[in-house]
């Protein structure tokens, strides 16, 4: 059984990228079986969706934390020691990364446990369809072709069964063209089997009694749900002009987070660490003073 | 005398919510509960009905400076009820310091306000409880994927009213016109609140935060998610949904309901459902004139009483 | 009042003189019949000064719950009643309740379920409350109904233990019937429940908190629920220490269960609630004809006590557990309780019986109990054994001739 695990952004199509991975595999003649895990997040949070393929009966369910592949839409996430996406990854693992950077560059940031395949699938996203953020497609794409046991046409087929309902014909045409031209990007590779170890006993343990305070979901620690940084959820990020703006504050009056604080001048400052990229402020500001950067290059500023 | 504010740098500069939450990028009805709160200060205690909102606080967090307690979908107001009884009786009883009282605030969906939990807040309404009501309202279940909910407008789409062959406006119902069923109550204060108007929102928050008994806020909640446009231009909606009229600004105090932001001329209905996914049937493959011009006429209908 | 005064009182009388004598805060309350005397009582001592706080007439059972977990959780004493219908109402917020791990005390008045409406009593409306997560007394007498909400504030209140406590008493053989209650000095009962002070976290200005707040991860959900189990589990010794407490000042010692008879007794027939009284009776007729019957009360529904179950039946030879409720397809509710909590013990009885009786109030008579005795020396099947006989169904006959307009029905 080859267990396949995705990584990205609500609002990115992951769940639809492990759907189009399992419905070429079925048609391929394989077992298969995909899910998303839904947590308490929105367009933007941290997504992870599954992809199970096997030629026997799958006897598993449930999320997968041992991958034999590993598909990451979003490189940004590496940085994000919640989501931490390289969980569960080891040397048997293929990784790949959506991203322009080279894998020496990329091996330098992240620990990743060998090294990972790259493509830069949101520049042909943009190219094909003229959305670089929607990644279903590209992503099922590169799986089903590191894989190397899904026949092009399966993966074709699997491309108008999940998208042909939504999708206007011509935009269907351009996702199948990006199929094309991404199966033809990346080589198959040899998945290596996981050791198989013997199974020993769960270390199971009996709970004691603890103070109601905490048996039961109670929170005595006001505001700190701050320690949670959504900044990890932007793909865009604004950024003020402070040669121009006036400190109208209408951003920080618009912005539904309260990312936006005033400082002792009485000037904008985005809070960074939590602001989700909704760019309102940028929609908002009534001289255009805040411009809209691409995440991962305004990262680096 | 209440401090009216008048420009933004009035708002209150505390924070009562802070960021981390889990909702989406771009909610309306967050800014809504935000400024509302800033007005209202931290001695609050939130009964929240499940929604979109129960993910304000997800264990082991919690956004806000004041309390929180997640009821059902259905019984915020009774537990709101509950609260202010006990504290009443604690500070009757001479057990708990004023210093010490809270106010009351059930933060509820449309779809709680408007169907599984009316019943009850009908209850608190004739009992006469002193709390506040925020209904974010975004015109659907949103927590649960965007389904039809009584404040679903006529001609909007979604999961469970879907626009088809048989049936192409989508949506076939009215809104349910929460504000004048609570006005029917006759609570002590009623409002409607935008967030795209914050000097609006907060002075009347803090007019309300002068009163007693129930005092009800219905917020308008531009939803990037269901309604289906891109976040940053939640304002942008918010805007034309008061320039259209199709979202009164108003409030309701001492027996007159009064206009607080009134469109001077109102633009036409279209110009605000063209921007949005859940109208999208409205004008593609082709446009449904009827729907439309019924949902100018309803809006020309209300208007013209107050004209 | 003389100390330890005696005095006819309904089981809906001495439950509201229980709430009086806890010196109760607060009380949201609905109607429903049989439980309505309660509530109506305890409106008029509010409202007159006899108890001081407040009662709110609620909307329904299901905001009647909520609002006596919230005030529970803002540090006030809480008490309600409800019954029936009013019951699988607030299902939903009785679930929610015992979750917040809120103390408060609430009254059930069994009344049988819905389809077909009656008012009679079953206990199929407390049984579907068993896995809320609430500790549960069931009351035979109207006495045990008063003692067990003085009891039952001080379980509840305990802060190894912090949930709702659950008192039941059947609708008309309880709620409606007068007999002689003892009423315990107050100023005795002020000392053995003294004003509440909460020993948990509570909504006031000074300390916020979050409550209830949703729970993502299967690690934690669980822990909380184990944490809940273990609090309905400890319940059982905070019972033995009140109780021992209780009588004390009182002179009444109760135990988890009561023996009556069973000490050479070769057949125990397994009750609850008001029938038990009737059991008893039934125990001394047979005894009187030779057959050595005994009887097992149970008095503590959650948690289940086990311990004390085995103690009672190992070495008795056959056991009935006569169930006054029915899960259809399966038979009485309590019967696989009891039987789990001795299967894996030497010297358990040898043979079990299900009995289902007294659904929708219909009476069970002494000859029921002959029946069952019948059955227990039978190798019959282990079926459950519907007590239900000749004269119920020529009762039925006549109504239901009349129902569908079939000829020879009458209406005498």
């Amino acid at each position: 059984m080859i267990q396949v695990r995705f990584h990205g952004r609500g609002g990115q199509g992951i769940k639809t990228a492990s759907q189009i991975l399992g419905s070429a595999a079925f048609n391929s003649g394989f077992q298969a079986q995909d899910f998303p895990l839904y947590g308490a997040e929105r367009r933007g949070a941290p997504i992870v969706a599954f992809t199970r393929i096997s030629p026997t009966p799958i006897l598993e369910r449930g999320p997968i934390s041992n991958p034999n592949l590993l598909l990451i839409g979003d490189e940004t996430l590496l940085n994000d020691s919640q989501v931490a996406p390289l969980c569960g990854a080891d040397e048997s693992t293929i990784v790949f990364v959506n991203s322009t950077k080279s894998t020496e560059q990329i091996q330098k940031q992240f620990p990743f446990p060998a090294a990972p395949l790259i493509l830069d699938l949101t520049d042909r996203c943009q190219n094909f369809l003229g959305k670089g953020h929607i990644l279903s497609t590209a992503l099922a794409t590169a799986g089903a072709r590191i894989l190397g046991n899904i026949d092009l046409k399966d993966l074709l087929e699997a491309v108008k069964m999940e998208l042909g309902q939504s999708l206007k014909p011509e935009t269907l045409q351009k996702n199948l063209e990006l199929t094309q031209d991404i199966f033809h990007s990346l080589s198959p590779c040899t998945i290596p089997e996981k050791p198989i170890k013997a199974l020993a006993s769960s270390p199971l343990i009996e709970l004691k009694q603890t103070p109601v305070h905490e048996a039961a979901p109670i929170i005595l620690a006001p505001g700190n749900m701050a320690l949670r940084k959504t900044g990890n959820w932007r793909m865009q990020r604004p950024k003020i002009d402070y040669d121009h703006c006036n400190k109208c504050l209408i951003c920080y009056a618009r912005c539904p987070e309260g990312t936006i604080k005033i400082d002792e001048d009485g000037r904008p400052q985005i809070d960074y660490e939590h602001c989700k990229g909704c760019m309102i402020c940028a929609q908002e500001c009534p001289g255009h003073f805040i411009q809209t950067i691409r995440e991962s290059e305004g990262a680096h500023e | 005398m209440i401090k009216t504010h008048k420009r933004v740098s009035d708002l209150h500069p505390e924070e009562i919510i802070t960021p981390g939450t889990g909702l989406c990028a771009g909610c309306g009805g967050l800014e809504g509960l935000r400024l509302a709160l800033k007005e209202l200060g931290k001695d609050v205690v939130i009964c929240n009905a499940a929604g979109c909102f129960t993910l304000l606080s997800v264990y082991p967090f919690t956004p806000l400076q004041g309390s929180w307690l997640y009821t059902t979908m259905g019984g915020p107001v009774p537990a709101a009820q509950g609260i202010r009884d006990a504290l009443d009786v604690q500070l009757k009883k001479g057990k708990l310091p004023s210093q010490e009282n809270l106010q009351v605030l059930v933060v509820a969906g449309d779809g709680s306000s408007n169907d599984i939990g009316l019943g009850p807040t009908s209850a608190a309404l004739h009992r006469k409880l002193d709390f506040i009501y925020f209904c974010y309202d975004n015109e659907a279940y949103g927590n649960t994927g965007f389904q039809l909910s009584a404040a679903s407008p006529f001609g909007s789409s979604t999961q469970t009213s879907p626009s088809t062959h048989e049936h192409p406006a989508g949506a076939e119902k009215m809104k349910k016109n929460l504000f004048d069923i609570w006005k029917a109550q006759d609570p002590t204060y009623i409002a409607t609140v935008s967030p795209r108007e914050p000097i609006d929102l907060s002075n009347k928050f803090a007019k309300a935060k002068t009163m007693s008994g129930p005092r009800m806020f219905i917020c308008m909640s531009p939803c990037p998610t269901g309604w289906g446009f891109d976040p940053k231009d939640a304002h942008v909606i918010a805007k034309l949904a008061v320039d259209t009229g199709i979202f009164p600004i108003k409030e309701y105090f001492e027996g007159k309901v009064v206009h607080t932001k009134r469109p001077r001329k109102r633009l036409p209905v279209e110009k605000f459902l063209e921007r949005q996914k859940r109208f999208s049937h409205l004008f593609y493959p082709e446009r449904c004139e009827d729907v439309i011009s019924q949902i100018q006429k309803n809006v020309d209908d209300y208007w013209s009483h107050f004209e | 009042m003389n100390k330890h005064s005696k005095m006819m009182l309904t089981g809906n009388k001495a439950a509201a003189w229980g709430v009086r004598l806890a010196q109760v805060d607060y009380v949201p309350a609905f109607p429903i019949t049989p439980q309505t005397e309660i509530v109506e009582t305890l409106a008029q001592w509010f409202s007159d000064g006899t108890l001081t706080g407040k009662y709110t007439n609620m909307d329904s059972e299901h905001s009647m719950f909520m609002a006596a977990g919230a005030a529970a959780a803002t540090g006030v004493r809480v008490f309600t009643a409800s019954s029936s219908q009013g019951i699988l109402h607030g299902m939903e917020a009785l679930y929610t309740i015992a979750g917040w791990r809120v103390p408060l005390v609430m009254v059930n008045v069994s009344r049988a379920l819905a389809t077909p409406i009656t008012l009679e009593p079953d206990h199929n409306d407390v049984m579907s409350t068993r896995d809320c997560g609430m500790v549960q007394l069931h009351a035979e007498t109207c006495q045990e109904v008063l003692d067990f909400i003085l009891i039952g504030h001080r379980i509840a209140e305990h802060p190894q233990v912090a949930l709702p406590v659950l008192v039941n008493m059947d609708g008309f053989y309880l709620s409606f019937t007068r007999e002689p209650v003892v009423l315990p000095e107050p100023s005795e009962v002020a000392r053995f429940l003294p004003p509440y002070k909460s020993e948990q976290p509570v909504f006031k200005a000074s300390q916020p908190m979050a409550r209830a707040s949703a729970v993502f991860g299967g690690a934690t959900y669980s822990y909380f629920k184990i944490q809940q189990d273990l609090a309905v589990r400890q319940a059982e010794t905070v019972f033995h220490e009140v109780s021992e407490e209780f009588a004390q000042y009182f002179g009444r010692n109760y135990g988890p269960v009561e023996n009556f008879m069973m000490d050479d007794a070769e057949f125990v027939f397994v009750m609850s609630n008001s029938f038990a009284t009737k059991g008893k009776a039934a125990v001394l007729e047979l005894r009187k004809q030779g057959i050595k019957a005994g009887l097992l009360k149970l008095r503590l529904i959650r948690p289940f006590p086990t311990q004390a179950i085995a103690d009672s039946l190992l070495g008795h030879h056959k056991v009935a557990v006569i169930d006054q409720n029915l899960s259809p397809g399966m038979g009485g509710i309590l019967f696989p309780e009891i039987v789990t909590s001795l299967y894996s013990r030497i010297n358990r009885p040898e043979k079990f019986l299900s009995v289902i009786g007294g659904l929708g109030g219909k009476d069970i008579l002494k000859e029921d109990f002959f029946s069952i005795v019948e059955h227990l020396r039978s190798d019959k099947s282990e079926g459950p054994l519907f007590l239900y006989n000749d004269d119920d169904l020529k009762q039925f006959k006549k109504v239901s001739h009349i129902a569908l307009a079939e000829k020879g029905g009458s209406e005498s």
